[in-house]
């Protein structure tokens, strides 16, 4: 998977959507209509009937509460996770013990199941929204972390030699090779990142239940107002799908080289 | 200017754990020498070559590089050209010529002017130094990596088998500029080579290293006249003679 990564990084990031995608849109909301209208089950509104209760929630303003509580959250969690992950990622791609005392946590961590941590987050920090950036934070963190150690060692050894033999100091090492080498391997973990954080802030929402979209697909769900379910599912894809642009945008701009 | 220094390496060794890469090698390169080092694969040119620069220490032994005593890299009278160009991906060509000035601190105004000037004389002036290296020919990539070394005007060059991943047509063009910047700029050049043509029609001298451990098997004077790049050198029976002696001396080390 990582691999997988790695190579994703190497060609240029291409949009979310060409052409054939937004024709799959399209085809797919033809079905979904077609599918709502032969009234199988009330799990199955018509995608006309949930723009509407999608197009009340955003006018009465529950989307926009909701979603400016999730984005506040998702903001709080991911950009320390960032931070420190990259900062983290750095170090250990440099430093051989660090690595060698770090890596099998790190590994074991973004594999585990880390929404069964929620509850000792709750313990720690009592039922509040910061649950839910705690969630997010540690959603994201991994994978920035292993893909940038991952960037760091996959610099070209005879870029450090060359750098070396012209004078650069450590510090100059770091800045001007292992910095630039790994940037594209950062800001696809960044991206990658970005995806989790806005599963951790569901999934976190979700269980305490109390704020933000996931309090509202809990209610929805739990009232059996299904567009309305709905309707907020397509709004988390946005958020997500918008967060991750946004991410692309910044790599466009950065990596201009490739 | 300043004018050119010598090399002297006096009984250099060097291994790696058990492995002895080089004993007791001793040369002297004169001031403003073309010196080629040749030999079999695994003789150690390149690990002689990383001693000179400083990149590797020598286990025994003093490289001394005009008057100062090699004790690790940096130093400010040898530059380093790759094999694989070893140019940074992320910057242009212009930056990437910059990078040892950058190194060592020079305000951006003299980078750029030092750039500009050391591009100009590999003969990639103007609308080339804004391309990215994944832009440029393998020549032209091996051009700016020259420029970078030229830029912070060194008295020594040394070049790992700088052509050896440049086809035929464009290593020769290459070479003939190489012989021009030389004869221009009057520095003292180290050229590590697998090639026995290269060797000949570059070099004043080329050194034969035996492999295994690396020592300094034979020396070989090449007495072609000089400017080889426009007297047609490569057509001429002594030149045939002595690529064929250099190649007598190499299939006995084989």
């Amino acid at each position: 998977m990582k691999f997988d990564g790695m190579k994703f990084a190497l060609s240029a990031p291409e949009p979310p959507f060409g052409r054939a995608g937004l024709a799959a849109i399209a085809g797919l909301l033809v079905v979904w209509e077609i599918l709502g209208r032969l009234e199988l089950s009330i799990f199955i509104p018509s995608a006309s009937t949930v723009a509407v209760a999608w197009w009340g929630l955003l006018t009465d303003g529950t989307l926009l509460r909701s979603a400016g509580s999730s984005f506040g959250s998702l903001l709080k969690g991911f950009l320390p996770a960032a931070a420190f992950g990259i900062a983290l990622g750095l170090c250990m791609g440099r430093f051989r013990t660090l690595r060698e005392v770090l890596d099998g946590w790190i590994n074991a961590l973004m594999s585990a199941p880390l929404s069964a941590l929620v509850p000792v987050l709750i313990a720690l920090f009592g039922v509040r929204d910061t649950v839910v950036a705690a969630t997010v934070f540690l959603f994201s963190f991994f994978v920035i972390v292993v893909n940038t150690m991952t960037g760091v060692r996959g610099t070209e050894r005879s870029l450090v030699e060359m750098a070396r033999a012209y004078g650069a100091s450590e510090a100059a090492l770091f800045v001007r090779i292992y910095l630039p080498g790994a940037l594209p391997a950062i800001l696809l973990g960044v991206r990658l990142g970005v995806v989790q954080a806005v599963k951790g802030m569901v999934v976190g929402e979700m269980l305490i239940s109390l704020v933000g979209m996931g309090e509202r697909l809990v209610y929805y769900g739990n009232t059996f107002l299904i567009p309305e379910l709905y309707a907020v599912i397509v709004s988390v894809l946005l958020v997500a799908l918008l967060s991750a642009t946004l991410v692309q945008a910044c790599e466009r701009a950065l990596v201009r080289w490739k | 200017m300043s004018a050119p220094v010598g090399i002297s390496i006096e009984r250099v060794a060097r291994s790696f754990g058990p492995v002895q890469a080089l004993v007791d090698i001793g040369i002297e390169v004169r001031a403003g020498e073309l010196l080629a080092l040749i030999g079999p694969s695994g003789c150690g040119k390149t690990t002689l070559l990383k001693c000179i620069a400083g990149l590797l220490p020598v286990d025994a032994g003093r490289i001394v590089i005009g008057s100062r005593t090699v004790t690790g890299p940096g130093g400010r009278e040898a530059s380093l050209v790759f094999q694989d160009f070893a140019l940074l991906p992320w910057a242009s060509a212009r930056e990437n010529a910059e990078f040892g000035l950058l190194l060592r601190g020079a305000p951006a105004a003299e980078r750029t002017q030092a750039a500009r000037r050391a591009l100009a004389k590999v003969g990639l002036a103007g609308s080339f130094e804004d391309a990215y290296p994944a832009q440029l020919s393998g020549g032209m990539q091996q051009r700016v990596g020259l420029a970078r070394a030229l830029a912070v005007n060194p008295q020594v060059l040394l070049m790992d088998e700088p052509f050896a991943s440049i086809d035929e047509q464009t290593r020769r063009i290459l070479q003939d500029d190489l012989l021009r910047l030389w004869s221009e700029e009057r520095k003292t050049v180290v050229l590590v080579t697998h090639s026995m043509e290269e060797a000949i029609y570059l070099s004043d001298r080329v050194v034969v290293l035996s492999p295994r451990p690396g020592r300094v098997h034979r020396v070989l004077e090449v007495p072609l006249p000089r400017p080889r790049e426009a007297l047609d050198v490569r057509a001429s029976g002594e030149f045939a003679r002595l690529v064929d002696e250099l190649w007598q001396i190499l299939k006995k080390l084989q």
